[in-house]
């Protein structure tokens, strides 16, 4: 697995939705600049979109103006099956509700992405064991979602995002549904994705605990983004709400 | 017992539509072919008995089972209209008719084959049917005559059938001098003289004897007499025996066969409604253990979700039933077993039917939504509040 | 592309309900099978009828005599290479229950009217000497356990014996129809000589006259223009005849016993809008039920016709098992169907003819009722469907 190329950019980017007949901004002409390799928590009430900006970013919705662009690729310019290609071979998603096929067993689970792949079935195999066992899961292989408990399902979903070694990870409140003890053993594995393997993160939290594991703070509300005030100065660029200026 | 509000199920059944939709199709669809058999066999049954008169007899040959079969002389057929006390006498005349019966094969209009009744008649005949016979176009056939008239039913179906045109019975043409009217089957039928009849297709034994016997008349006792009688046996019936008797054969066939297809089309419905209320279940078990947890008793619970798939299929029964009244008078035919000829009828959509229908509805919704409602009832509130 | 694995788990998801659905289709398309092979027969019975032989029979009614000696007339029409008497019989053994076929005929001419039957008990001889004998169908000798050698007494209804006792038939020849198409396993057959001698002696009484003429043509002469050259010679009388092919004879008494166009077209149609509901019904459920699913699969890269696919191919296992069943058992049961049946439905089989049509069927069942969650969760966005509370 390499270091990730795979930096992020929003570019005045704006996206509303219609809620009850009536147009909410969600984003207003913002920008967001995240360097490849960060891992980076984002944070705000409900409703401030954060949730959003990861589907942007993953390729599973569009702005309606503006530029998301994630390493060289400028989403703007695939098309939805390019897209979905795309986001098979660069992004790996983690859920708050883990959301693993529950007919499947982990293995095969973690194997799905995989398909996707021009890969023997043999090597499939290797690739998938090796990230259920970076995740500590290779034991349970053969088990179903149903038969794991809430931090062991998170776990193996976390395999099924690298499996593919993907650039880019996108993680929506990964700890939202487990306890204490289950959401270290998942913040450890996402922090080791960062400084051992280099994937570029990007997690939704609302628990400052979780935001804290992480290298930068992001803080939406009411569609601006602002800098945590406390985030250590390692030569990010800042973020200016409202301003145009290109990465 | 407190009942779980109306509004639950009126939520419920709206937040699945499709669902809905589909059950209420699927149990609409079994009802409407139910009653639309039924509506047939209905039709068909009432074109008789509603034309079969009590105060008329029917005189067969012994063993016969229809006239089609029976075979009497024609001498044999004088003795019984003129020695039987029973029978009734006006101005000197007894109130009896002798007649002949012949399924006949015709061509249809719109192509193919059929049979067609032959009625040969005495001129009595029209005097006892006075009333119930009468012409509609054209004039009656004058006795003795190569002329016949025939039944409205028949024109513009048959070939050959129409005021002005020509029969062939055998080798014999007869000319149709008139169209007449009947409430019943005889709209089906072609009648001419009886003695014509015989003589153009060489059958001399005529078919029955038709009396109208005093009203004090005894017919069991004469049922009795004729069939052990030396000179003239004859089995003898009311006519409202007589149309029972031959109605049978397809009636059974016909209430068998919207049987059947209820029996089978209405477990696919049952199914479909037992399908979504299960899932009405799954959805609402939060809802329910919310219920349970606040006081409402299980029964309350298990009511409650009957109630849905009851509303379910009698709405489903309604939109039958209102398919079924559009087929409702609608002219079609079949054939009468017992003489292989075609009858033409129409669909009757009568108060049987609407009751059978909405009855078998009923029970539609209570077999498809026993089994889910149960299981709703017998959920225990922690178990219900965990699912979210 | 998308896992086998998937498609056929997501399937069994909730077995009962797949159960339920694939015993409907199992139950429908048996049905079908049975009612298409009805009609078929109906048909074929027609088509596959001799090419060499008519009927002849009243113009006038079914229940008309002809006079005998018009026999004599039609053997001088050319083309007309032997014929032989036929006459309803119609008695039953024992019980009315136990009614089946028997006429009275030509007993000399029926090995070379009907040269394809064949006898697997007894003699054409003995038939044809013996005054008093008679051919039974296998499955009527099967049924009540006659062989050949056995007195059987049938009760006679249309020439009822004036004594009240029963006819009695000696068996000379236990019959197997085999490729005769028009004549199947049930009927008796003995001397029409033996019913007139009785009328004439008055032990009985009936009505005078043959039922019709069974006509055997010489090569090279059509049953058309035979008939028609034996109508036009008793066009005058004293009985009009028609002369029809002997498979439309056939199949008239068919449409007697009732309207099975009708009936099977009413029962069929209504069995195949139940079975396209429930399993529609099925597969709509159990498509909401992968809404997630679907989702899961779009967002780790998988497009819109995989997910299109993961829901079509289930429907097509589905209506495949399902139906297939119900064809495989209608299969398995041609042979019951036959006796039971055999009798009205001539040639009854379950062929080519009535399979396809059933899998036809069966396939676009599957198309209806997988469509529509097949094409909802191609167009699912992955925001809709994991936001969605199934």
């Amino acid at each position: 697995m390499q270091e990730s190329q795979h930096g992020v950019e929003l570019i005045r980017v704006s996206r509303e939705y219609t809620r009850g007949g009536e147009g909410v901004k969600v984003f207003d002409d913002v920008d967001l600049s995240v360097k490849p390799g960060a891992f980076c928590a984002m944070m705000g009430p409900s409703g401030s979109g954060k949730s959003t900006l990861l589907n942007l970013v993953g390729g599973l919705d569009r702005p309606d103006s503006g530029d998301v662009i994630v390493g060289d690729t400028r989403l703007s310019e695939l098309g939805e099956s390019d897209l979905a290609e795309w986001r098979s071979e660069n992004v790996g998603f983690v859920f708050q509700g883990f959301n693993l096929v529950p007919v499947l067993t982990a293995f095969e689970n973690v194997e799905l992405p995989l398909l996707l792949t021009g890969l023997s079935k043999a090597e499939r195999k290797e690739h998938a064991m090796h990230a259920l066992e970076l995740v500590g899961m290779g034991d349970r292989a053969k088990h179903r979602p149903g038969q794991l408990s809430g931090g062991q399902e998170q776990r193996v979903a976390i395999a099924r995002a690298i499996a593919s070694d993907p650039g880019v990870i996108l993680a929506d409140e990964p700890t939202g549904d487990l306890d204490f003890e289950s959401a270290c053993q998942v913040l450890d594995l996402l922090g080791r994705l960062h400084t051992e393997l280099g994937k570029t993160i990007l997690m939704v939290t609302h628990d400052p605990r979780a935001a804290e594991r992480a290298e930068r703070v992001i803080h939406l509300d009411k569609g601006r983004i602002n800098e945590s005030p406390a985030a250590p100065d390692d030569g990010f660029r800042e973020v200016k709400p409202k301003e145009g200026e290109g990465a | 017992m407190a009942l779980v509000p109306l509004s639950y199920n009126l939520r419920s059944l709206r937040v699945r539509k499709s669902s809905t939709l589909l059950t209420i199709i699927s149990v609409g669809a079994t009802v409407a072919i139910f009653a639309g058999v039924l509506s047939l066999q209905q039709g068909f049954e009432t074109l008789f008995s509603d034309s079969g008169r009590a105060d008329v007899s029917v005189f067969l040959r012994p063993g016969a089972v229809s006239e089609g079969e029976s075979g009497i002389p024609p001498e044999k057929c004088e003795i019984i209209k003129k020695s039987l006390p029973e029978v009734q006498v006006v101005d000197g005349m007894p109130l009896a008719s002798a007649e002949s019966f012949l399924a006949v094969r015709r061509r249809k209009l719109d192509g193919g084959e059929t049979n067609v009744p032959i009625r040969g008649v005495e001129q009595m005949t029209f005097t006892i049917r006075e009333g119930e016979v009468a012409l509609s176009e054209g004039r009656a056939f004058a006795p003795g005559s190569d002329e016949v008239i025939v039944g409205e039913k028949l024109v513009g179906r048959i070939q050959g059938c129409a005021l002005g045109e020509t029969i062939w019975l055998n080798t014999v043409p007869f000319k149709v001098v008139g169209v007449f009217s009947h409430d019943g089957p005889f709209a089906s039928e072609i009648w001419c003289d009886i003695r014509r009849m015989s003589d153009a297709l060489d059958r001399p034994w005529y078919s029955r004897v038709v009396a109208v016997l005093n009203p004090d008349a005894d017919i069991n006792a004469l049922k009795e007499r004729m069939s052990e009688h030396k000179e003239i046996p004859a089995k003898v019936m009311d006519e409202r025996t007589y149309y029972e008797d031959q109605t049978q054969a397809l009636s059974g066939v016909l209430r068998g066969l919207g049987t059947f297809l209820a029996v089978i089309m209405g477990m696919a419905a049952a199914f479909t409604a037992t399908n979504t209320m299960l899932a009405a279940l799954s959805t609402r078990s939060h809802e329910i253990g919310i219920l349970l947890s606040v006081g409402f008793r299980p029964t309350a619970i298990f009511l409650s979700f009957l109630f849905e798939a009851v509303l379910l299929s009698l709405a489903g029964g309604l939109v039958g039933v209102l398919v079924a009244f559009a087929i409702n008078g609608a002219e079609t035919g079949t054939t009468n077993f017992r003489t292989f000829t075609e009858i033409a009828f129409a669909f009757r959509v009568t108060p049987t039917v609407l009751s059978q229908a909405v009855f078998f509805s009923l029970l539609l919704g209570l077999l498809g939504g026993a089994w889910p409602a149960w299981r709703a009832s017998r959920m225990k509130p922690v178990e219900a509040l965990r699912r979210t | 592309m998308v896992p086998l694995k998937l498609i056929w788990r997501n399937l069994l998801r909730h077995k009962l309900r797949v159960l339920l659905t694939a015993g409907s289709l199992t139950v429908a398309f048996f049905l079908l099978c049975v009612l298409q092979a009805l009609v078929v027969s109906l048909d074929q019975g027609v088509k596959n009828a001799s090419k060499k032989r008519l009927v002849v029979q009243s113009a006038v009614s079914l229940f008309v005599n002809l006079p005998i000696s018009y026999q004599g007339k039609i053997e001088t029409v050319e083309g007309v290479d032997e014929t032989m008497k036929m006459t309803w019989f119609g008695g039953y053994y024992r019980e009315p229950a136990n009614m089946f076929a028997q006429f009275a005929i030509d007993a000399d001419r029926m090995e070379t009217i009907y040269s394809n039957v064949e006898l697997i008990e007894g003699s054409w001889d003995e038939f044809k000497n013996t005054r008093m004998s008679c051919l039974v169908g296998k499955e009527t000798a099967n049924k009540y356990g006659w062989s050949v050698g056995d007195r059987v007494p049938i009760v006679g209804m249309i020439y009822p014996r004036l004594d009240g006792s029963e006819w009695q038939f000696d068996i000379a020849g236990i019959y197997d129809a085999g490729a005769e198409a028009s004549i199947d396993d049930l009927t008796m057959y003995f001397h029409w000589d033996y019913l007139e001698e009785a009328m004439e002696a008055g032990a009985t009484t009936g009505a005078d006259g043959i039922g019709v003429y069974s006509v055997l043509l010489s090569d090279g002469y059509s049953q058309a223009g035979v008939g028609a050259e034996i109508d036009s010679l008793f066009e005058n009388g004293p009985q009009r005849v028609q002369s029809t092919p002997e498979g439309e004879f056939n199949a008239q008494f068919v449409s007697m016993v009732g309207n099975v166009p009708f009936f099977v077209g009413t029962i069929g149609m209504g069995v195949l809008i139940a079975i396209l509901l429930a399993t529609l019904n099925t597969m709509l459920m159990s498509g909401r039920e992968q809404t997630r699913d679907v989702g899961v699969l779009k967002a780790l890269g998988f497009d819109g016709s995989a997910a299109f696919w993961l829901l079509l191919s289930q429907s097509l296992i589905l209506c495949g098992l399902g139906a297939g069943t119900g064809i495989f058992l209608a299969l398995g049961i041609e042979g019951p169907l036959q006796a039971v049946l055999g009798s009205n439905f001539p040639g009854l089989q379950i062929n080519r003819e009535v399979l396809t049509p059933a899998i036809i069927l069966a396939i676009c069942v599957a198309l209806f009722a997988g469509l529509a969650p097949a094409l909802r969760a191609r167009r699912l966005t992955v925001i809709e469907a994991l936001r969605e509370e199934v």
